[in-house]
């Protein structure tokens, strides 16, 4: 098997748990990453990267699905109305 | 007339019979390796109830959420004498990092009687090929780490190895204990 063994059990919740952190204060500031510095730092620090691209990705989604919920669906303009 | 009616549906009745025997055989088998190198089978749980997950020891969250959905599900039914036994199984998705080793290293920190199985690429590919269920490894980053994409499905497979029902992300473990309690009770034995 190549490269290094999975997270333990231990390691998965304490990712998680960074990464919580780094949501909340997020979600506390206007998605303003600037303000999570250090808290980003630490997410980045105790997940393996591919473990940090994926839950980019899904805070991404989450918000773009809660914009749908919210605003609802717009439909990009189309070209030449008449 | 009535002599008729009665014969038909007997043909009936034997035809789905001998489709059922073909399925039991048939569907969803597959040739893997325990934790132990023991090689697997279908064939080994028949007479069992069997849990089927497919995922992957280096998956950022969601094999963990289901393989505890799936533990706490198969203590909900274990609390019940009345009920058969029920085999829970993980099937790797990710072959080439996923050995024996890696796999008892992961499962311990699930359901005691949780079976890890593994494989050659080709057999795994097999196995989830069986299953329908997508499997697609993504690009490496610079340390060699990747995740795999997956199909996230729990399947129910009968004591005769027919596949009964299958539960994604979204049911609760005391959901999936009540559908297979379901299934148990309102279980015929395929006749010999």
């Amino acid at each position: 098997p190549s490269g290094m063994a999975a997270p333990t059990m231990e390691e998965r919740k304490a990712c998680w748990g960074a990464r919580d952190e780094f949501w909340q204060c997020l979600d506390s500031h206007g998605d303003d990453a600037a303000k999570c510095e250090k808290l980003r730092r630490a997410f980045e620090s105790r997940c393996p990267q591919q473990w940090v691209k994926h839950f980019n990705k899904r805070r991404d989604f989450l918000k773009y699905k809660k914009k749908l919920e919210t605003e609802g669906f717009q439909p990009p303009e189309t070209a030449g109305k008449s | 007339w009535l002599y008729l009616r009665q014969q038909k549906e007997r043909q009936q009745r034997s035809r789905r019979l001998r489709d059922l025997r073909a399925l039991s055989l048939g569907q969803g088998d597959f040739q893997l390796q325990d934790t132990s190198g023991t090689p697997r089978s279908k064939a080994d749980f028949l007479g069992r109830w069997v849990l089927l997950y497919f995922g992957f020891t280096h998956c950022p969250d969601v094999c963990p959420e289901e393989l505890e959905k799936l533990s706490r599900a198969v203590e909900l039914l274990e609390r019940d004498p009345a009920l058969p036994p029920l085999q829970p199984l993980f099937v790797t998705v990710d072959p080439e990092r996923d050995d024996a080793a890696a796999l008892a290293r992961y499962l311990r920190d699930f359901h005691p009687r949780l079976v890890g199985l593994t494989g050659t690429p080709e057999q795994v590919r097999a196995a989830a090929a069986a299953f329908r269920v997508y499997v697609s490894a993504g690009p490496r980053d610079a340390d060699g780490d990747y995740v795999v994409d997956h199909s996230v499905l729990t399947f129910l497979v009968d004591p005769d190895g027919i596949f009964r029902d299958c539960y994604g992300r979204s049911r609760t473990a005391e959901e999936l204990a009540r559908s297979v309690r379901g299934h148990m009770d309102s279980y015929e034995p395929l006749p010999p």
